[in-house]
């Protein structure tokens, strides 16, 4: 089954995993999370833009490095003492694969009912909402539900170019 | 003690099938993959029985078991031939090289078996 | 149930089995006469038949048997091979897979392909069916014995020990159908003098129950040399002694010698077969190995401990005995694959009505598994570019006083570190002037470009050079030649091609002996690291002083009097940074041509194990793959087909620097 089937139609509570890119908060479903490790060396790949823009040793094996902020037009920051990777397992064009996404943190494992989603709409918020499952919301703000699958798969097809900005892909 | 019985076929799969039926009932299996293997394995030894396909290369099941039959050896060791063929004159053939018996291709495990626990015990 | 390593084990055989068959056919079509190609054939239909039917694959197994059938005139020598036999049989072949994973046509189909062949075989007349005559029934005293018991009297046959009957477990197996009160009659031992040991001497009776019947009985006797009798007691007819099995003393009749097979082939060494993914998989752990063992070197370096040094190098030693171990694991003959490409040949000779006769050399030739696979396509169409644009009609050959059947010639050698697979035809050869002439026609190069002759020929491989119809105008072989380059240089191969007019063209596909580890040149630019494989690389040089700033000069560069462009690194891949005040350029070639790549500087040589990109990088062209190196960093591995492209490409648009260059 793949991801984005998981996560379109839930019935039951999932369990989620929260992490920030800039001062935005994103979850993604706890099953599609491999690891969360320190940051490693990233491997610049010449000429494949700034959204998947190097590959990662990780255990072994050579991972692509995605720049999920980049793709969502959220901006970087945060203390470099708490920024991780969050190593992720996600359908891209058909195939499993293992994507690491830079996360400035990671904070907490929640579980989510599914009437909680918002629908995220396109004129109202500010994310670019065909790489959005919903949203919901979590203290005094909201919390986004990238859709990973949507998101790689993208990527996959149609590679941005170095110089586009970051909301375009 | 373990009885040891010799598969001679030039087919892996059939190879491999017998032995496993015979592995599952307690003998031990040495495998050759033509007449002229199986001699020489049959000569080496150990070898309480043989189950020998017939049409191979290098060897036929009928040459392998008229020169195994030449040998002091063989004496006692009884011999099933396993063919596709179920004709009567190459059956006869067979029993006059020395095969004790025949079984034509396809058979099952319990028939397999069967066969043993009567001519190998 | 059948286990599934079992099921795999047979289809791999049945597969191995088709190819021999279609080998076996093809190779008959040459040699029509040919006894042990006749035997050949026939014993992998009989295997073929056997194994379907111990499998479970009854509609295979019966289909196959008809085939065998007809096939048996020919091994009789009732019948001869034809072309016409041939062809139906590599028909009725090629209905067999389908047999297996229902993908069958029908039945009726099959019946028509082997009444067809029979009808081949039969020269008119009527085939034998394999009909045999049904055993009379048993006679017998059926009423009788259905309420009588029964005496049964039994012997072995002189021969009956030595051929392994054992009296115990007949005995013992009559008991179980209910028999009892056995009797043996020892009045038949000889003296001691005479006696010999080996004879069975006893007769034994017993009584057997109403109800068992001679079939039951002649179970019992099935696997023994036996003469045995069933009559019922009391008032019944008097029942002809009748034995289950002819009686046969073999001790009388001492089987002939039959003398050995007159060309012994050596018997097989042993072979185990292993599913392709644990190859993978130890494949990958060696490689694993292969980069933490980079790593040991790199520490036991930096700490200058001795002992640690040597074992470092002990361990360098055994990781590169279990490396080169596992590849040779991963290598098989090309021949795998010839059976297809006979196949292919006699079949498309056929169609074009152009005797060809196809030799096949080196089919031992071992490459890796994967390459063999990912080579199939591109030899089918070099294949049947020879086939079709090489070798010309009968007639135009005997017109040019040729041998009216062309020749096409599949090669496979080892040379050195590569395998290089030939494909020749004597066909007419291709003619640079014509090809020339369509180069500047499709505006592929100026009319007044000079190019010798192989670079003329190079221009078929250019993408788009020409369809198919084109290509038969000027007698030249461009179909997909882009495609198959570009399949031949992503597996780190090249391609060479020769051509004489009226004489024949050779294409040459060198291939390297693996694809999962390679020897590559590390380089350095701007604090990047990259690996080239060294099987491109041709030579480093320094880049001349006069040539550091990329602003004023163009990027060529005079090697030994020949003209090579080259490419900055730096620039194309957009690194930050000033150049240092010396680089190296790394001259690679490949059939595309050469090209300089300047980088900062050279690093080493190393063994590096080839890690596929993921399909978020698919569309970076310059990177072929990564590795992992000793510190655990990425390194990526350069695509030198794409560099030269890219090289050659900027270099183009600087055309008149070119041009003041030549």
């Amino acid at each position: 089954m793949s991801q984005g089937q998981n996560q379109r139609a839930p019935t039951r509570p999932q369990t989620m995993v929260t992490f920030s890119i800039g001062p935005q908060r994103l979850a993604v479903p706890a099953t599609s999370l491999l690891e969360v490790m320190d940051p490693l060396p990233v491997t610049r790949v010449p000429g494949a833009g700034r959204l998947v823009p190097g590959v990662v040793n990780v255990r072994g094996s050579v991972v692509p490095f995605a720049d999920l902020g980049a793709a969502l037009g959220l901006p970087r920051g945060g203390d470099v003492a708490n920024h991780r990777f969050v190593v992720v397992e996600v359908d891209v064009g058909g195939d499993l694969s293992t994507v690491v996404i830079h996360a400035d943190a990671v904070h907490e494992v929640a579980s989510l009912h599914p009437e909680a989603i918002l629908t995220a709409s396109a004129s109202l918020s500010p994310w670019p909402a065909e790489f959005l499952l919903g949203l919901y919301k979590s203290g005094d703000g909201f919390v986004i539900l990238p859709d990973l699958v949507q998101v790689f798969s993208t990527l996959a097809k149609k590679p941005s170019t170095p110089s586009s900005n970051g909301t375009t892909i | 003690m373990k009885k040891t019985i010799l598969i001679v076929d030039d087919s892996p799969s059939i190879r491999r099938m017998v032995a496993m039926t015979l592995g599952e009932i307690g003998y031990d299996v040495i495998e050759a993959t033509d007449g002229r293997d199986g001699l020489a394995k049959a000569l080496k030894g150990p070898c309480d029985g043989i189950i020998t396909d017939q049409n191979m290369p290098n060897m036929d099941g009928l040459t392998f078991i008229r020169e195994f039959r030449q040998q002091t050896v063989s004496r006692g060791v009884p011999i099933i031939v396993l063919s596709t063929d179920s004709d009567d004159t190459l059956r006869q053939r067979a029993r006059e090289a020395g095969a004790i018996g025949w079984m034509v291709k396809p058979f099952d495990q319990a028939k397999l078996t069967a066969v043993l626990r009567k001519v190998i015990g | 149930m059948i286990p599934d390593d079992l099921a795999q084990l047979f289809h791999e055989e049945l597969r191995d089995l088709l190819d021999s068959l279609d080998r076996g056919l093809l190779d008959l079509r040459a040699t029509p006469e040919d006894p042990a190609l006749i035997d050949q054939v026939f014993r992998d239909l009989h295997t073929i038949k056997g194994n379907g039917a111990m499998f479970g694959f009854a509609e295979l197994s019966g289909f196959v048997h008809g085939f065998e059938t007809a096939f048996e005139r020919i091994r009789s020598g009732a019948a001869k091979v034809t072309p016409e036999v041939i062809r139906l049989a590599l028909r009725a072949r090629d209905e067999i897979p389908g047999l297996l994973d229902g993908q069958a046509g029908t039945a009726d189909a099959r019946q028509a392909l082997l009444s067809d062949l029979s009808a081949a075989l039969s020269d008119g007349a009527a085939v034998h069916s394999a009909t045999r005559v049904a055993n009379p029934p048993s006679l017998g005293q059926q009423d009788a014995r259905q309420t009588h018991w029964q005496t049964l009297q039994f012997a072995l046959d002189g021969a009956a020990f030595d051929l392994g009957v054992r009296p115990d477990l007949i005995l013992a197996e009559l008991q179980t159908v209910g028999a009892v009160g056995f009797v043996a009659e020892t009045d038949a031992i000889p003296d001691l003098a005479q006696l010999d040991p080996s004879v069975c001497h006893i007769v034994w009776t017993c009584d057997v129950p109403p109800g068992v019947g001679e079939e039951a009985i002649a179970d019992v006797f099935m696997f023994a040399e036996a003469t045995w009798t069933l009559v019922a007691k009391d008032p019944a007819p008097q029942a002809q002694p009748m034995p289950a099995a002819p009686a046969i003393d073999t001790a009388d009749n001492p089987p002939t010698k039959t003398e050995a097979p007159s060309a012994p082939t050596p018997s097989a060494a042993p072979t185990v077969r292993v599913p392709a993914e644990r190859l993978d998989a130890l494949m990958d752990a060696v490689g694993e190995l292969v980069i933490v063992e980079a790593r040991l070197t790199e520490l036991a370096l930096n700490s200058q401990d001795a002992a640690l040094l040597a074992t470092a190098e002990q361990i360098t030693r055994l990781a590169n005995g279990l490396r080169d171990a596992t590849m040779t694991l991963r290598m098989v003959p090309i021949r795998s694959l010839v059976g297809r490409f006979r196949r292919l040949v006699s079949e498309l000779a056929d169609h074009l009505g152009k005797p060809v006769n196809f030799v096949v050399q080196g089919e031992e030739t071992e490459l890796d598994k994967t390459l063999i696979e990912k080579l199939a396509d591109p030899i089918v169409h070099l294949l049947r570019n020879a086939l079709d644009h090489g070798v010309e009609t009968a007639k135009d050959r005997q017109t040019a006083q040729k041998h009216s059947v062309a020749t096409v010639t599949l090669s496979a050698a080892h040379e050195g570190t590569e395998v290089v697979v030939r494909i020749r035809d004597d066909g007419k050869g291709m003619d640079p002037a014509k090809i020339r002439e369509k180069a500047v026609a499709m505006g592929l190069i100026a009319p007044e470009a000079s190019l010798d002759r192989s670079q003329i020929f190079a221009l078929i491989f250019a993408p788009g050079f020409s369809t198919a119809s084109q290509v038969t105008e000027v007698s030249g072989r461009g179909v997909g030649m882009d495609v198959v380059k570009r399949t031949i240089e992503g597996l780190r191969g090249r391609i060479e091609l020769t051509s004489e007019p009226g004489q024949g063209t050779e294409i040459a596909l060198h291939m390297p002996l693996t694809l999962a580890i390679i020897d590559g040149l590390l380089v350095d630019v701007a604090g990047e690291r990259y690996a080239l494989p060294m099987g491109a690389v041709q030579e480093i040089v320094e880049l001349p002083a006069d040539k550091t700033n990329p602003d004023t000069t163009s990027d060529f560069l005079d090697v030994r009097g020949e003209f090579v462009p080259f490419l900055r690194l730096r620039a194309a891949f957009d690194c930050a940074g000033e150049a240092p005040r010396t680089q190296n350029v790394v001259i690679v070639s490949a059939s595309g041509g050469k090209v300089g790549i300047v980088v900062d500087r050279i690093i080493s040589t190393q063994q590096v194990v080839i890690k596929h990109m993921s399909k978020l990088h698919a569309h970076v062209r310059s990177i072929s793959g990564a590795t992992i190196l000793g510190d655990g960093k990425v390194a990526l591995i350069l695509d030198t087909a794409q560099l030269i492209t890219l090289g050659h490409h900027q270099a183009g648009s600087a055309g008149h620097a070119r041009g003041a260059a030549a």
